[in-house]
């Protein structure tokens, strides 16, 4: 699941009915999460010593698997995704705090073009990343046609170092905003304070680094969260390489005749606790000390004046990194679209082509177009995003509320613990939950259809777009709805007029990050779609997986640019359709 | 029903109002009279509870019990509550609360947006509005691009739109610097009273009180101590709490020594005990009891010693301002006076007399009101 922000809630909504929102909103949204999240992941996780309790075994309780899923590929894929996502992590935060220092705190040219570059890379899936970078690399890829000779670093980029290279880029963009929240509130009077009291340059920066601590512990737990539960990646550079991931290993074992899911269930709960130590440890720090560095007297910050030759330098550096990080593999991917026998060998050499754009539309060896998978995921999309972000602006609103309790901590908790389910084990999950009679006969009987997708999609982003959301809804001044209360709107009108015009920026982004990371979510859509109703995701795989990269690439262009072109409409209709004071104001990470 | 359409300057009447929070109680039996028109000021130190008290009064926290009523309306009760938009009253937020997406006109207009007024009329209303408070040129600016003074009016301009009966203040000028703070709260004042409208008005400093109340609401430990006119607070303070919350430049351990007058007694101090003082009290003591004495600053003068009778200080500190001098000065063993002014300067370590006005000096039991 996606974790995008981990900013820091502090002050309080409207004491306004406090009881009374405690009370019932308390019990619908944990019947919600419950549904949602809770069942569906329990459900499958108790096979890991419960095989009988899913009719999967004859033991009610064994350890037999725990020892199975340690040994073996399955134990390899453990080992591999452990190592591989703390080394992910600790480079993802250190390049993120070097980008975030430099784009908000220099004179860094084009500022604002490498902000944008970063949300796209966040839109990107690491399955397109990985595909880009394929086509660019294979031999008699993109690369060969272009006359680079890229043997050299093919064998390498088809191991770890090739699966380090995209997680950290996959990761990266998560570090980089939390990073970059960090560093907005950290103003200049630490700075001054700590050199007019004689602190050198170093001695200055390590008083002042750790009033960031909580942002780069956040940052260190998300990336390594993000890049352990990720299954683009694995699911295909990983697969590719013979170099398994735990995601894969998992996939593998319920998708493989027989079956084996208590070891599935086993590494589930790994690459879950896995990450519980350092979500907790980040959970601790904030609440043991306080870091509440934003308030009325905070000056904005002031930004480090590079002279002309360290300027170019800087912006030369960060140029060339969005060109590699994230120019390199888009140009694959588009130039490998139109490479004629795209990765085989021809004897009639390089040859450019339209084919795999027509057979996009209209398949020559059978197969799907894109068109109805495309709507399909467009759809999907649109539901999804639209119900996560009306539920995770409850969900949030209940998370800053200074009267929710236990119940507040118990979902703060829950929410940053559901960052750590991988989407591959909710997908699983809602395959045992959703089809016991039980809940067939007597609650909902969805299995196989469109609807579970949603659901579990739903599911999958909630916890991140709750994150998400908590931060800007935190920074909205509880007076600002009591002064609109008391000047005579009622409740509706007070959010209408006040909250919704301060959040309007933050929603719109959440809903375009939900719907572009559901058009291209591959492990539960995989998992889940049911059998009529394939979404892009989904066929653009089958393409690839049947030698037919051509298609596929040219598949993932168009829909990465349909993504895009969502997106830059969306943008234009709220510059043209909201007022003025709309724009003037929003979130900080959105708006640098 | 809504309060709107009622005459302006509503009463407004607390019975036995209480309020808890999770883990502490706010108010604690508060009862509260205030007649149409009054300028109450409720002073307290933080925690006291004020805050809470204003945000029941607005409909923003809802009571634990007790009773609030509005211009004859009960608008929270064990059975009624009425929400804040349908009180009918207005309020100037401690951190202003301005909306930053809409400019400033927009933000005064907003509570006329509800009124039956013509456009036009609630345009003229505003532009006269922003000349009253005098930001009539920032009209299209944004929040943002206002300094805290200016923020301050267009929040005052704002309460003052709303036409409403009673107008709550909470800590309006705490985040202003002195000078802005002084000519605010003028303008408060002044604006304010123009509308005949009911004021309370909450903080902590107490000559912030004195200058703008009418009446002057002590608050202490989620109770209200002490109610009365600010003479009457400044010159007969309930117990210790009100004497040391309302400014004393002194406070000392004495022995009673006898009863000289109606409510007089004479005490003497531990460190001068040949020295009598006279001094108020607002309840019995009987000679040898051990009390202790509250001087306001105003009830201390200084004399070159062997000039007047008095006790014998030594000044430690000199401070200028605009009219004199204020001078800290020591008493005794470990009694200092502070900010006692003179119109002339005492050097520091010079010795003076100290001289003590009774009309200013209370003999208190300390322990009551803490």
């Amino acid at each position: 699941m996606s974790l995008v922000s981990q900013l820091m809630a502090t002050s309080s909504p409207s004491g306004l009915d406090a009881k009374r929102r405690f009370s019932l909103g308390g019990v619908a949204i944990w019947v919600v999460l419950a549904l949602l999240i809770i069942a569906p992941v329990m459900s499958f996780l108790i096979l890991a010593v419960s095989p009988r309790a899913f009719q999967q075994g004859s033991q009610w309780f064994t350890l037999r698997f725990v020892s199975e899923a340690f040994r073996g590929y399955t134990g390899r894929g453990i080992a591999d995704s452990l190592w591989v996502s703390t080394l992910v992590s600790v480079l993802a935060v250190g390049l993120a705090t070097t980008l975030a220092w430099l784009i908000h705190r220099t004179n860094v040219l084009g500022r604002r073009v490498w902000s944008i570059a970063m949300w796209i890379l966040l839109i990107m899936p690491s399955w397109m990343m990985t595909l880009g970078w394929t086509d660019l690399l294979q031999p008699f890829g993109a690369a060969h046609a272009l006359g680079i000779n890229t043997r050299w670093i093919y064998g390498e980029f088809f191991g770890p170092f090739g699966i380090i290279i995209v997680l950290t880029t996959v990761a990266l963009p998560f570090a980089y905003f939390i990073v970059s929240a960090g560093l907005q509130g950290l103003g200049p009077e630490y700075e001054d304070a700590a050199r007019i009291h004689g602190a050198s340059r170093t001695r200055m920066l390590r008083t002042v680094l750790p009033i960031i601590a909580p942002a780069l512990l956040s940052a260190i737990a998300i990336s390594f969260a993000e890049t352990m539960s990720d299954f683009g990646v694995a699911f295909t550079l990983g697969y590719h390489s013979h170099f398994p991931l735990a995601t894969y290993t998992l996939f593998s074992a319920i998708s493989t005749y027989p079956a084996n899911f208590s070891v599935a269930a086993v590494i589930a709960v790994v690459l879950i606790l896995s990450t519980i130590p350092l979500i907790a440890l980040q959970s601790k720090v904030m609440r043991s000390r306080s870091y509440a560095v934003l308030s009325g007297r905070t000056r904005s910050v002031r930004r480090r004046e590079f002279r002309r030759g360290p300027r170019i330098a800087a912006t030369l550096g960060v140029s060339l990194f969005f060109f590699i990080v994230l120019g390199v593999p888009i140009l694959g991917a588009l130039v490998g679209s139109f490479v004629e026998n795209l990765g085989i060998y021809s004897a009639r050499g390089v040859h450019f082509t339209l084919t795999y754009y027509q057979q996009v539309l209209s398949p020559s060896i059978g197969g799907k177009s894109l068109g109805a998978p495309l709507i399909e995921s467009n759809q999907l999309g649109l539901v999804v995003a639209s119900c996560t972000g009306v539920l995770a602006v409850v969900l949030a609103r209940r998370l800053v509320a200074s009267s929710g309790g236990w119940s507040q901590r118990v979902t703060d908790v829950f929410l940053l613990g559901s960052v750590a389910v991988p989407g591959v084990v909710l997908g699983v999950g809602y395959i045992f939950f959703y089809n016991l009679s039980f809940i067939t006969h007597n609650v909902i009987n969805i299995y196989k259809t469109l609807p579970l997708l949603m659901l579990a999609l739903v599911a999958s982003s909630l916890p991140g777009q709750t994150r998400f959301m908590a931060g800007p809804v935190s920074q909205i001044q509880p007076s600002l709805n009591e002064a609109a209360r008391v000047h005579g709107a009622g409740r509706l009108r007070a959010w209408q007029t006040t909250n919704l015009p301060l959040m309007s920026r933050i929603l719109l982004w959440g809903w375009l990050l939900t719907f572009t990371k559901t058009i291209s979510e591959l492990a539960i859509a995989q998992i889940l779609y049911p059998p009529s109703q394939e979404p892009a995701s989904v066929t653009i795989q089958a393409y690839l997986a049947n030698l037919q990269p051509g298609t596929g690439t040219a598949m993932t262009v168009l829909t990465l640019l349909e993504m895009l072109g969502v997106i830059v409409v969306a943008m234009f209709l709220y510059r043209l359709l909201t007022p003025r004071g709309w724009r003037r104001v929003g979130w900080s990470g959105v708006q640098s | 029903m809504s309060l709107k359409s009622r005459e302006r300057a509503v009463g407004v009447s607390l019975q036995h109002l209480h309020k808890d929070f999770a883990d502490k109680v706010a108010l604690e039996d508060v009862n509260l009279e205030i007649e149409p028109g009054t300028f109450l000021v409720l002073l307290g130190p933080s925690g006291s509870g004020k805050t809470t008290l204003l945000r029941c009064l607005a409909g923003i926290e809802r009571p634990t019990s007790g009773e609030i009523t509005i211009g004859g309306t009960v608008v929270a009760s064990a059975r009624a509550f009425v929400p804040p938009e349908r009180r009918g009253l207005a309020m100037v937020f401690q951190d202003y609360a301005l909306w930053p997406h809409l400019s400033v006109r927009k933000n005064v207009a907003y509570p006329l947006r509800t009124s039956s007024r013509a456009k036009s009329q609630r345009d003229e209303r505003v532009d006269d509005l922003l000349e009253r408070v005098g930001i009539a040129h920032l009209a299209e600016r944004f929040p943002n691009q206002l300094s805290g003074g200016e923020q301050q009016r267009v929040a005052l301009a704002r309460a003052l739109a709303a036409d409403a009966g009673l107008i709550l203040f909470d800590e309006p000028l705490s985040n202003l610097d002195a000078d802005r703070r002084d000519q605010l709260r003028v303008e408060i004042a002044t604006l304010t009273r123009a509308t005949g409208a009911t004021v309370v008005y909450i903080t902590h400093d107490q000559s912030e009180a004195f200058a703008l109340a009418d009446r002057v609401g002590v608050l202490n430990q989620g109770r209200l101590v002490q109610i009365d006119t600010p003479e009457a607070i400044y010159r007969s303070p309930a117990n210790a709490f009100v004497a040391r919350f309302t400014g004393v430049a002194g406070e000392f351990p004495v022995t009673v020594v006898d009863e000289c007058g109606p409510a007089h007694y004479e005490v003497a101090l531990p460190f001068a005990p040949d020295e009598r003082i006279e001094a108020l009290a607002l309840e019995r003591f009987e000679p040898g009891d051990s009390m202790s004495l509250f001087v306001r600053a105003a009830g201390v003068s200084l004399a070159v010693t062997g000039s007047a009778k008095g006790t014998h200080g030594t000044i430690l500190d000199v401070a200028f301002t605009s009219r004199g001098y204020e001078h800290v000065v020591s008493v005794g063993e470990g009694a200092t006076l502070s900010k006692v002014f003179a119109p002339t300067r005492f050097d520091r370590g010079s010795r003076v007399q100290v001289c003590f006005d009774a009309s200013s000096c209370f003999v208190m039991d300390p322990t009551k009101g803490k």
